[in-house]
C-alpha cells in the first residue's frame, strides 16, 4: 500500500467514525517526526474526534490554562485571514470570526476549557463557576472571582456586569446575540427597556455587592451559563464606554490589547499587563505578539501555508480552510499531514420541505430514501471534504448527544429507491412533482443534478429553481416562497437542543426561522416544556428524543451533507487546534516555536 | 484653451450626477435588504426595524440622496459617530469606518499598482510594437505579435496565481507580494508590486503592441514620412519624429481608458495578491449591500474615467496641431 | 549632362509576380534645363523619380543599370551616401502638399531641419533661412507663415512651401513629381512660373513628371513620353510638338483639350487600358492598343521590341517609317481644319 492510499484511508476512517459519533479513543495528534522517504507508513494526521462537552466545577474554574503538549512560551505569532474583524464591541458580536478573535482581548461570566484534544468544559470565565441556579430555573447568580481587572488596571464589578447587558438593549446595538434580553424582560425586549444611557436600569439584574450578580428570568432556562458563554455576553468596563465608538477601540480585559489597527489590513496585539492567568482558565496567551494580516483570499493563504517558506512558518489561519481548488492536493500530500487539521462543520444543514404544500408524510419519507447522500458527498469532494449526518441536531453542538438513523444512511448512503417508491405507491401520490429552490452556486448546480437524477429514478419529477445567492434566504424565508424543497441551515448557539429545535420550528412569519412551516401545538408544548425544565441533564436526553420525535412523526426535512473544513498550519505553530463549535482554530493553545 | 475645459468639467460633473443617482436608485431596486445583514443571526423584526433607522435606510429614497450629495459638499452629522467633516461619504454599513478614510487609505494601494503597471506596460508595448513594425515580417515581427496575443489571452488569476506558486512560494524570487508605503520603505514598496506589476501589464501589453504596430506599419508608408526620406533624414530620426508622432494619438486613446479603469480599481489582480485596493472595497461594498461605500467606489471609477477623457482630450490638442482650437 | 540614365530596370518582386515596372529606360538632364516626363498612371515614371532618390525598399525591388549624377554613380552607393545626396543635391517635391508634409512639425521646423541636417547650421540661422526660402517661393507674411501648420495653408502656397522645402540647400536637381495635379489651373501656371523663375537664378536641372502635356508644354525644354515603364519618344519640347513620332504620342495630343481644337469635333482619348507590368505584351508594348498595328503587320509588333531611335536627338520607338508617320500626322491635321 504507499503513501496516498494510506493517507486516503486514515481521512476515511476518521470521516467515518466521526459518522456513527462514537468517541474514538484515537490519536492525540500526529508524531513531531516527519516521515522520511523509505518508511511504508506515513504519519496519520490528527484524527477527528467528536468532541465531549460538559459542566465544569469550580474546581475546574481556577486558571491557568491546562499547556498543551510541547508548549513554548514567548514570540510572536502571525494570523492572517480574509476579512478584518468588523465589530470589536461585544455587544456586537455574532459571527464566529469576532468571537473567536475576542478570546485575545474578551472576557465573559462562563467559558469553554480545553481540557484535552476534543474535550472541553463549561466553566467560570470570570466568575468564580459556571454559575449558580435557584428558583427552578429562573435565577443565575455569579461570583466575580478575585484579581480580574481591566487593562488600565481597574477591577471588573459586578457593575459593569450589570452595565454590559443593560446597553445591549440600546438601539445601537443590533447586531448581537438576544437570548439573555429576552429572557430577562420579554420576547419584543426592546419595547420592555431601551437601555441605560437615560439613567433607567433593568431591576431583573440584582448587584447586592461589587463581586455578585444575580440575573432574574421570566422563565426557567436550565442552559443560560451556556448562553453567557456567548462573546457577544462579554463585559464592558461602564466607565470607559463610548457607545458607538467602542466598536471600534474597546478595553480589554483578555490577555491581550490592540497595540496598532490599521482596518482591513493589520492588526497587532501586545500583552494585557493586567491580565492574571491565574485567573484564566481557557486562555493559555502563550505567544508575547500576535500579529493579524487581512487581505489575502483562502487560495492564497493556503498556497502560503503549504509552501511554509521563512516567516510563514510561525503563520496560521484563523478561518481560512483549504478551499475546494487545493482540497484534494492538500489531503493526499503526506509532508502535511502533520500541520494538517479537519473538523466537519458543527452546523445544522437540512433541505427542508415546505409543510403548507407538501403535506403527505409519506412523500416526503420517501424522499429521504431516495436521496442520494453518497452521491452528493462525491459532488462535494468525496468522503474527506463531506459527512453525512442523520440527526437534526448536530453531534458537534450538543451535549448529550445520542446518533440514531432513521432512513438508513448509514448502510446505505447512495438512497434506497426501492423503499421509495414503495412508499410513493402508498402515497397519494405515485408520481409527484416537487419543486426544489436551490442557491445558483457553481458545487450547487451540480447536486442539484444528482438530486434531481435520484429523485426521478424513484418517479419524482424534479422542477428547479435557481435563486440569486444574494436574495436566496429572502427568497425561501417568505411564507409562501412557492417552493416545496430548499436547502437552508441553523447554528446552535451553544451545545443545545434549546437553540435548534424552538428556533427551527418556532413561530412561522416571513423572514423567519421556521422553513418547514412545521405547526404542531404538541410540539410548540414539548418544547416549551424541556425549555423550562431546570435539570439540564433531562433537558439535554429530552431534546434528543424529541429530534428522533420529530424526524418519526412528521419528517420534515432532510438531514443534509455536512462539508469537513481542512485546515493547514505553519510548521513551527503548535497548538493549533479546531474549536469544533466555531468551526474556527481557536487562539487559546496557539503558541510559537522558535 | 479655458473654454474648453470649463465646458468639459461642467459636462463632468452631470455625467457624475447621473451615474450617482442611477446607482442610488439600483442599488434599492435590489431586493437584498443591507439591514439585515447588520442585524444578528436572530433578528426579531423590531431589531431589523432599528437597524434600518440606524442606517439611515428607512427615510424616503429622495431624501436619502440628497442628504448624501449634500454631505460630500458640506458634510453631515450622524447620530452617535458624530460628525463627518466635508467630502462626507458617510459611514460603511459593514464596520462603520468612515468611507472617505477608507478610499484614502485604499488610493495608494491602487495608485501605485495602476502607475507602476501603467509605466511598463506603455513602455514595453509601444517598444515591442515598434520593433515589431519596423522588423515587419521577420521572425521578430512574428514572436512579438503570438507574444502578445498570448498575454492578451491569459487570465490575471490564472498566470497570477502561477507566478505565485513559482515564483514566491517555489524559488522564492520574488517576494511575498504586499503593499508597504513608499514613505515607509520604497524598497519593500517596490518588492511588494514588483509581480502584480508585470503581471497586470502582460495582460495590457498587448493592446498597445498591436496598436502600435499597426498604426507605424501605417505610418511608415504616410507620403510625409517618405518626404522626410527625401529630404534625406536619417532613418532613425524619420522612424521617431515622423512615424511615432502619428501613433500618439491612439496609444493615449486607449492609455486614457486603460488608466482611468485601473484606478476605479484592478479587482482581479488585487485579489489574486491580496492587495486591499479599490477593487476588493468595491465588490466587497456590493457582496454586502454595503450602500456607502458602494456609492463612494463608483463615484470614484466614473470620476477617474471621466478626468482621463478630458485630460486625454486636452493632450489631443498638445499632439496634433490639427486639432488645436482657433 | 548632369544626370545620366543608362538602361534603368527596376522590378518588383510583389505576390502575383514581378512587376516590371521601368524596363530599359535611358535619358539625360542638363544644368539648367528642365526635362518633362509624360506619361499615363502606370508609365513607370514615379517609379524612375524615386529610382533616383534611391528610395525603393531594397528587399522588394531589383534595380539594374546606372544612374550618374554629375559623374558619381548613384545605383549602389550607401546609405549615407544618398542621405547627404537627398534634399542637398537632388531634391524632390511630390504631388499632394497636405499628405507630403508633415502635420506635427510647422513649416519652418519642417525647412529649417533640412538646412541644419545638410549644412551644419545654428537653430537661428537655419530659421532665418527658411523665412529667407518662404520669401523667395512668394509667401507673403513669411516671418508669421513660419510658424505656421501646414493645414494652416491654402494649396498653392502649401505647394510653394514644399518648393521652398525642396531649394532650400539650392540642389543641382530638382525633380517634381505631378507638382501641379492637386492644384486648380491659376495656381497651377503660378507654380510653373515659379519653377522658372527658380530655374533661371539658380541653375538647378528639373525634372517636371506628369501625365498632363499642356504642363510640360509650357515648362519644359525637353520631353520624354513613357509607356508601360519604356520611352517611347523623346525629344526637344518642340520637335515632339510639332512632329509626334509615336501613336501613343498622337493618342496623348489628339486626348488634350486645346484653345484651337474645334468645338464640335469630339476628343479622342487612347483606346483601351494600360497594360499590366507583370505580363507586359511581347514586342511593342503599345501594340494592343496602337490602331496602325496593320499598317506593319501583327509579327513586327509583336516580334522584337523597337528601342529609342535616332538614339540622339529626336528618337521614338515605333517601326513605322518616317514618312508614313508625316502622312499620318499630315490626315489628322487636316481632318481638323476641315
Amino acid at each position: 500500500m504507499n503513501h496516498r492510499t494510506r493517507s486516503v484511508l486514515a481521512v476515511l476512517a476518521a470521516a467515518s467514525l466521526a459518522l456513527v459519533g462514537a468517541c474514538a479513543p484515537g490519536n492525540q495528534g500526529a508524531p513531531s517526526a516527519a516521515p522520511s522517504s523509505g518508511e511504508t507508513a506515513a504519519p496519520p494526521q490528527a484524527e477527528y474526534k467528536v468532541p465531549v462537552i460538559s459542566l465544569g466545577t469550580a474546581e475546574d474554574s481556577v486558571g491557568p490554562a491546562i499547556e498543551p503538549e510541547g508548549v513554548v512560551k514567548g514570540g510572536t505569532v502571525t494570523m492572517i485571514d480574509r476579512d478584518d474583524f468588523a465589530h470589536l464591541d461585544p455587544a456586537q458580536i455574532y459571527t464566529n470570526t469576532e468571537a473567536n478573535f475576542s478570546l485575545l482581548i474578551h472576557r465573559g461570566l462562563t467559558g469553554y476549557k480545553r481540557v484535552a484534544e476534543g474535550e472541553y468544559k463549561l466553566v467560570g470565565d470570570l466568575a468564580t463557576d459556571a454559575g449558580t441556579v435557584s428558583d427552578g430555573g429562573k435565577t443565575w447568580t455569579f461570583t466575580l472571582k478575585d484579581g480580574v481587572k481591566w487593562q488600565d488596571g481597574s477591577p471588573i464589578t459586578s457593575e459593569d456586569v450589570k452595565w454590559s447587558i443593560e446597553r445591549m438593549f440600546a438601539p445601537f446595538i443590533t447586531f448581537g446575540p438576544a437570548y439573555i434580553q429576552q429572557w430577562l424582560t420579554e420576547e419584543d425586549y426592546r419595547k420592555a427597556y431601551e437601555g441605560p444611557y437615560d439613567g433607567k436600569r433593568l431591576d431583573a439584574i440584582e448587584t447586592p455587592d461589587e463581586k455578585t450578580v444575580v440575573f432574574k428570568f421570566k422563565t426557567p432556562h436550565a442552559d443560560a451559563n451556556y448562553a453567557f458563554a456567548m462573546a457577544g455576553y462579554s463585559i464592558v468596563p461602564k466607565d470607559k464606554d463610548t457607545k458607538e465608538k467602542y466598536d471600534k477601540e474597546p478595553v480589554s480585559s483578555g490577555p491581550y490589547m490592540i497595540k496598532s489597527h490599521t482596518v482591513d489590513k493589520s492588526m497587532e496585539l501586545e500583552r494585557n499587563p493586567h491580565w492574571d492567568p491565574a485567573t484564566d482558565p481557557i486562555r493559555g496567551a502563550y505567544p508575547d505578539v500576535w500579529k493579524l494580516e487581512f487581505g489575502q483570499e483562502n487560495l492564497q493563504i493556503t498556497d502560503r501555508l503549504v509552501a511554509d517558506n521563512g516567516p510563514d512558518q510561525q503563520a496560521f489561519t484563523f478561518y481560512a480552510s483549504v478551499p475546494p481548488e487545493r482540497l484534494q492536493q492538500v489531503l493526499q500530500d503526506d509532508s502535511l499531514a502533520e500541520r494538517r487539521m479537519i473538523s466537519p462543520s458543527p452546523y445544522g444543514n437540512y433541505y427542508y420541505f415546505n409543510l403548507d404544500r407538501v403535506k403527505d408524510i409519506k412523500i416526503r419519507q420517501a424522499i429521504n430514501y431516495a436521496w442520494p447522500s453518497k452521491q452528493i458527498q462525491q459532488t462535494m469532494g468525496g468522503p474527506a471534504a463531506a459527512a453525512l449526518p442523520t440527526t437534526i441536531l448536530n453531534e458537534n453542538t450538543t451535549v448529550g448527544y445520542e446518533a440514531y438513523d432513521l432512513y438508513g444512511k448509514t448502510e446505505k448512503p447512495e438512497g434506497d429507491i426501492e423503499k421509495a417508491k414503495e412508499l410513493l405507491a402508498e402515497s397519494s401520490d405515485p408520481n409527484p412533482t416537487i419543486v426544489y429552490a436551490y442557491n445558483q452556486t457553481p458545487v450547487q448546480e451540480q447536486i442539484t443534478v444528482v438530486i434531481k437524477n435520484a429523485l426521478e429514478k424513484a418517479g419524482i419529477k424534479v422542477v428547479t429553481k435557481p435563486l440569486d445567492r444574494k436574495t436566496y434566504y429572502d427568497s425561501i424565508s417568505q411564507v409562501e416562497n412557492g417552493f416545496d424543497l430548499y436547502w437552508g441551515g441553523w447554528g446552535a448557539d451553544w451545545p443545545s437542543g434549546s437553540t435548534v429545535m424552538p428556533l427551527i420550528f418556532g413561530p412561522v412569519r416571513d423572514g423567519g426561522y421556521n422553513l418547514t412551516h412545521l405547526r404542531d401545538p404538541e410540539l410548540d408544548a414539548k418544547m416549551k416544556e424541556i425549555s423550562e425544565n431546570p435539570d439540564i441533564d433531562a433537558a439535554n436526553a429530552a431534546w434528543m428524543a424529541l429530534d428522533r420525535e420529530v424526524q418519526e412523526k412528521h419528517a420534515p426535512l432532510v438531514v443534509a451533507e455536512n462539508r469537513i473544513g481542512t485546515w493547514l498550519r505553519g510548521s513551527k505553530i503548535g497548538g493549533a487546534e479546531v474549536d469544533p463549535q466555531m468551526w474556527i482554530i481557536s487562539p487559546n493553545t496557539i503558541f510559537v516555536k522558535p | 484653451m479655458l473654454r474648453f475645459l470649463i465646458r468639459r468639467v461642467l459636462g463632468a460633473a452631470v455625467i457624475l450626477l447621473v451615474i450617482s443617482a442611477v446607482t442610488f436608485f439600483l442599488f434599492y431596486a435590489i431586493p437584498a435588504d443591507p439591514a439585515r445583514l447588520a442585524c444578528g443571526k436572530v433578528c426579531p423584526p423590531e431589531t431589523l426595524e432599528q437597524a434600518r433607522r440606524n442606517l439611515g435606510i428607512d427615510q424616503p429614497l429622495l431624501v436619502q440622496f440628497v442628504s448624501w450629495l449634500s454631505g460630500i459638499f458640506v458634510g453631515r452629522d450622524y447620530e452617535g459617530l458624530g460628525n463627518c467633516p466635508a467630502p462626507c461619504l458617510g459611514f460603511s454599513f459593514v464596520n462603520k469606518a468612515p468611507v472617505f478614510e477608507t478610499i484614502m487609505d485604499r488610493m495608494p494601494v491602487t495608485i501605485a499598482l495602476t502607475l507602476g503597471a501603467a509605466v511598463i506596460f506603455l513602455i514595453f508595448g509601444v517598444a515591442t510594437g515598434i520593433v515589431a513594425a519596423l522588423r515587419q515580417g521577420k521572425p521578430l515581427d512574428k514572436i512579438a505579435s503570438v507574444s502578445s496575443l498570448i498575454g492578451a489571452s491569459v487570465q490575471i488569476y490564472f498566470v497570477g496565481t502561477l507566478a505565485m506558486y513559482f515564483f514566491v512560494y517555489q524559488t522564492q524570487v520574488f517576494h511575498q507580494p504586499k503593499y508597504v508605503p513608499i514613505t515607509e520603505d520604497p524598497l519593500g514598496w517596490f518588492n511588494g508590486l514588483l509581480l502584480p506589476w508585470l503581471v497586470l501589464a502582460i495582460i495590457f501589453t498587448a493592446n498597445y503592441t498591436r496598436i502600435t504596430r499597426s498604426t507605424m506599419v501605417e505610418n511608415l508608408n504616410e507620403d510625409s514620412v517618405r518626404t522626410a526620406r527625401a529630404k534625406g533624414m536619417r532613418e532613425r530620426s524619420v522612424v521617431l519624429r515622423f512615424a511615432l508622432r502619428g501613433t500618439l494619438t491612439p496609444i493615449v486613446t486607449i492609455f486614457g481608458v486603460d488608466l482611468g479603469t485601473l484606478i476605479g480599481g484592478a479587482i482581479i489582480t488585487e485579489t489574486t495578491f491580496g492587495l486591499q485596493g479599490i477593487g476588493r472595497l468595491a465588490v466587497r461594498a456590493v457582496d454586502y449591500s454595503d450602500l456607502p461605500t458602494l456609492m463612494a467606489t463608483v463615484l470614484l471609477a466614473a470620476a477617474a474615467i471621466v478626468v482621463m477623457n478630458v485630460v486625454v482630450d486636452s493632450l489631443y490638442a498638445v499632439i496634433d496641431p490639427r486639432v488645436r482650437l482657433s | 549632362m548632369f544626370l545620366e540614365v543608362n538602361d534603368l530596370t527596376v522590378d518588383f518582386h510583389t505576390e502575383d509576380g514581378v512587376v516590371h515596372a521601368v524596363d530599359g529606360l535611358s535619358f539625360e538632364v542638363e544644368r539648367g534645363s528642365t526635362l518633362g516626363i509624360v506619361g499615363e498612371s502606370g508609365s513607370g515614371k514615379s517609379v524612375t523619380n524615386l529610382a533616383v532618390l534611391g528610395l525603393h525598399n531594397p528587399e522588394t525591388s531589383k534595380i539594374s543599370g546606372s544612374i550618374k549624377l554629375d559623374g558619381k554613380e548613384l545605383l549602389g552607393a550607401s546609405r549615407s551616401t544618398m542621405e547627404r545626396l537627398r534634399g542637398n543635391e537632388i531634391a524632390m517635391i511630390f504631388q499632394d502638399p497636405l499628405t507630403s508634409l508633415s502635420p506635427f512639425h510647422s513649416i519652418g521646423a519642417q525647412i529649417a531641419e533640412v538646412y541644419r541636417k545638410h549644412k551644419g547650421a545654428s537653430k537661428s540661422a537655419a530659421w532665418d533661412r527658411a523665412i529667407e526660402m518662404l520669401d523667395r517661393v512668394g509667401i507673403p507674411q513669411p516671418k508669421v507663415r513660419v510658424d505656421h501648420y501646414p493645414h494652416q495653408f491654402s494649396g498653392g502656397m502649401r505647394q510653394r512651401a514644399m518648393i521652398a522645402m525642396a531649394l532650400v540647400c539650392d540642389p543641382g536637381l530638382l525633380i517634381a513629381d505631378e507638382p501641379t495635379t492637386a492644384l486648380d489651373v491659376t495656381v497651377q501656371a503660378q507654380i510653373l512660373d515659379l519653377l522658372r523663375d527658380l530655374q533661371e537664378q539658380s541653375g538647378s536641372a528639373i525634372i517636371l513628371v506628369t501625365h498632363d502635356l499642356g504642363v510640360v508644354a509650357s515648362t519644359a525644354h525637353d520631353v520624354l513620353v513613357m509607356y508601360a515603364g519604356r520611352a517611347v519618344e523623346r525629344g526637344t519640347m518642340r520637335e515632339v510638338l510639332r512632329e509626334p513620332r509615336h501613336p501613343y504620342t498622337w493618342g496623348l495630343l489628339g486626348s488634350m483639350p486645346s484653345l484651337a481644337h474645334p468645338v464640335d469635333v469630339p476628343l479622342r482619348p487612347v483606346r483601351g487600358t494600360p497594360p499590366s507590368l507583370i505580363n507586359v505584351p511581347p514586342g511593342c508594348p503599345f501594340h494592343p492598343r496602337c490602331d496602325y498595328m496593320e499598317l506593319l503587320g501583327r509579327e513586327v509588333c509583336t516580334g522584337e521590341r523597337p528601342e529609342l531611335s535616332p538614339h540622339r536627338g529626336h528618337g521614338d520607338a515605333c517601326y513605322l517609317p518616317l514618312k508614313q508617320k508625316a502622312e499620318i500626322r499630315a490626315r489628322a491635321a487636316g481632318k481638323e481644319t476641315t
